[in-house]
């Protein structure tokens, strides 16, 4: 490859100008391509905006946010997980466990002869704790028994469903508002409640979004995120405690899932069990979308978040023109496959436009 | 790296033990529970002269599926019969082999609430061959003389039951939004018809717009808010099954238009009664699922013993509309 791989850069760079012109309009389409998601997303808002006076109002805009922010806070945790080169299926049972260990600790939780009603905050530490050892199993057995990720949480998406079809018995938990004699109250306020005139799904989406931003760009965890996802035998032999990092993050996506789970039950004010399922998917296609590389070691908290906007837009959009929803899966499906496409694309320019700036480089000196 | 091997391994074993235990303590008390387990192995009990009757409904996370299959459990061991309960997840092939392991069984009668139209006729023709009679509950299939009877619940006529309340309650006017069930089940689309046989009489009904919500809760919930967003000016959503209804219940309450709106659903769930109780469905048409079963069995054993059923293949059985002033008198899916 080297000797016609710079007679021909050579020839082609004769006038330095003319490599430099190319050299920076590659690095200009590669900004577009960096900002792909972003300006798929601009795109969506213009055509649907233009398509519907619904569409770009306040009221509507948040009502779509508050959308996103289910499939965002599972996406935030999955990030994580691909980050890391795993993947984990099992956030969508997680969702629905967490709804249903919800509406059966509201309802009342049996000890002895005794009835407890835990209070709200308490049900939520709960469901928290139960996404996280669900995502702490999911971690073990990677980490421990080296079962590959996709088994593993394949297997847990199963496991996590039974369990929360079996503490239901199939049912579904209804009026999860509580009783103001028992002190148990409030629940709704999650999923319906406005701080600030926000709905809470998005204050905990923008919460989540800045903690695991900075989790990924202050802590040292970051680091050895990145390194694991990147070179797991480089970071290894550079001393970065793999194991640990690959477990933590199964810990995280779990949580996650958990909290949106309680979103969902809260919105509704009651659980299902079967609730949640495929959600793994829309996660693991925003994060896609995004730009990060299920290889491992590339992605950002901006690019999922930009992902699950475009995602939950656009089906929020169809929904407003009243596309019939067979369309709607066509459609979803092809901007997911498109995404990676232009990943790829980009990855060749990125190539050709190092190389062109490295002549420009060298001819620089002169 | 292989040095450090032995050692790396006693601590899991340990852990592999412990998770062993764990499992095999869940799957104790899973047993241990009175339910019959919804899964796809059959769960036999009580062992009696009658012979077995299999069960086989789609899955009991579906309190609908699960009424049915429990009234025709109790029906048949009230009968003298060993009873089989198994769920097919709606997988034409998971059903097959269910069938299968019925034949092999030697099962006097297969009560079956089947997983497609066209894709249940091969393993049922197979039963029939096998000398097994097959009694279809629910959901019929695209074929006849080969199933022994098919009881369905007219869903047409539920529909426009269902519709005609609902007319009432809008006082024959106003803007209203239909959520169809998931699309490529007959189901959906015959309520659907059922509705616009009803509505399309009253000219000021005005149907703003039509989405399908895969029968499901989330989906309708999340539809319904963007639905409002674009047409604030509603009166009223008619639902093609109560999970969709009670969706749009929690979407209009979150928006404060459900005093607003009168909201109607389909199947006549424990949920949507409660709903019904609290003022916040106007109506819904109820399936009889037990009465189906009940009489599915009964005809089995009619069958069994004299080798007739005496009815005709083909029956329906009527929906009932549930409104606040009879709510009371219902149960899951049965009257009280």
């Amino acid at each position: 490859m080297t000797a016609p791989a710079t007679t021909q850069t050579a020839t082609e760079a004769a006038p330095p100008a003319r490599a430099a012109l190319r050299a920076r309009r590659l690095s200009l389409l590669n900004v577009a391509f960096e900002l792909r998601a972003f300006i798929a997303l601009a795109v969506l808002i213009v055509v649907f905006g233009l398509l519907s006076d619904s569409f770009l109002t306040v009221t509507n805009l948040i009502t779509m946010t508050k959308h996103v922010a289910i499939n965002g806070v599972i996406a935030l945790g999955m990030l994580l997980v691909i980050l890391k080169g795993g993947i984990d299926l099992s956030v969508g049972s997680i969702v629905g466990l967490s709804g249903v260990v919800a509406g059966e600790l509201l309802q009342g939780l049996q000890i002895g002869g005794v009835i407890a009603y835990p209070p709200v905050w308490v049900v939520i530490v709960l469901c928290v704790a139960v996404g996280t050892a669900v995502g702490a199993l999911n971690g073990l057995l990677v980490t421990r028994f080296n079962v590959a990720p996709f088994i593993a949480t394949l297997g847990m998406l199963y496991v996590a469903r039974g369990a929360a079809m079996l503490i239901s018995n199939g049912a579904t938990y209804p009026n999860l508002g509580g009783d103001p004699s028992l002190g148990n109250t409030g629940f709704h306020l999650l999923g319906s409640g406005r701080p600030l005139g926000l709905p809470t799904a998005i204050w905990i989406m923008i919460i989540l979004a800045v903690a695991v931003a900075l989790l990924l760009a202050k802590a040292p965890f970051g680091r050895w995120l990145y390194a694991t996802g990147g070179n797991e035998r480089a970071a290894e032999l550079s001393g970065v405690p793999v194991r640990r990092v690959k477990a933590i993050v199964y810990v995280i996506s779990g949580a996650c899932a958990a909290i949106a789970g309680l979103i969902i039950a809260s919105e509704l004010t009651s659980a299902a069990p079967q609730a949640g399922e495929t959600y793994e998917l829309n996660a693991i296609a925003a994060v896609v979308i995004g730009g990060a590389a299920l290889s491992g070691g590339k992605g950002n908290v901006r690019g999922t978040l930009v992902g699950a906007f475009v995602i939950g837009f656009l089906a929020d959009g169809l929904v407003i023109l009243g596309v019939s929803t067979f369309w709607q899966m066509v459609i979803k499906g092809a901007v997911i496959i498109l995404a990676v496409v232009l990943d790829q694309v980009q990855q060749r320019f990125k190539r050709r436009g190092a190389a062109a700036s490295a002549v420009v480089a060298s001819e620089q000196p002169n | 790296m292989p040095a450090s091997r032995p050692r790396r391994l006693r601590p899991t074993r340990g852990t592999v033990l412990a998770l062993s235990l764990l499992l095999g303590g869940s799957l104790l008390a899973a047993c241990g529970s009175d339910e019959p387990a919804a899964t796809g192995s059959p769960a036999t009990t009580s062992a009696t002269a009658g012979g077995l009757i299999a069960v086989i409904t789609p899955s009991h996370d579906n309190p609908f599926f699960k009424a049915e299959a429990d009234s025709a459990k109790v029906k048949a061991e009230a009968l003298g019969y060993e009873t089989s309960v198994a769920s097919h997840d709606d997988d034409p092939n998971k059903q097959s082999e269910l069938i299968d392991a019925a034949i092999s069984r030697k099962a006097k009668a297969i009560i079956l609430d089947n997983a497609g139209a066209d894709a249940s006729i091969g393993p049922i023709r197979k039963a029939a061959e096998a000398g097994i009679p097959v009694f279809l509950i629910d959901r019929e299939i695209n074929a006849t003389g080969i199933a022994k009877a098919q009881i369905v619940s007219n869903n047409s006529q539920g529909a426009q039951l269902v519709a005609q309340s609902f007319v009432e309650a809008m006082k024959s006017k106003g803007n209203y939004v239909e959520l169809v069930g998931k699309e490529s089940d007959t189901n959906a689309s015959v309520r659907s018809k059922g509705f616009a046989d009803v509505i399309s009489q009253y000219p000021d009904m005005k149907r703003v717009t039509q989405e399908s919500a895969n029968w499901d809760q989330q989906e309708a919930f999340t539809k319904m808010e963007t639905i409002i967003q674009k047409n604030p000016d509603i009166q009223g959503v008619i639902a093609g099954n109560d999970t969709m209804a009670l969706g749009a219940v929690a979407a209009l309450k979150a928006a404060g238009l459900l005093d607003k709106v009168e909201v109607v659903g389909f199947d006549g769930s424990p949920d949507a009664i409660a709903a019904i109780k609290a003022g916040e469905m106007h109506a819904t048409a109820l399936q009889p699922a037990a009465l189906g079963a009940e009489s599915a069995v009964e005809q089995a054993d009619a069958f069994i013993k004299t080798g007739s059923t005496s009815k005709e293949e083909k029956q329906s059985i009527d929906c009932e509309l549930v409104t606040a002033e009879n709510a009371d008198e219902f149960g899951v899916f049965a009257r009280k």
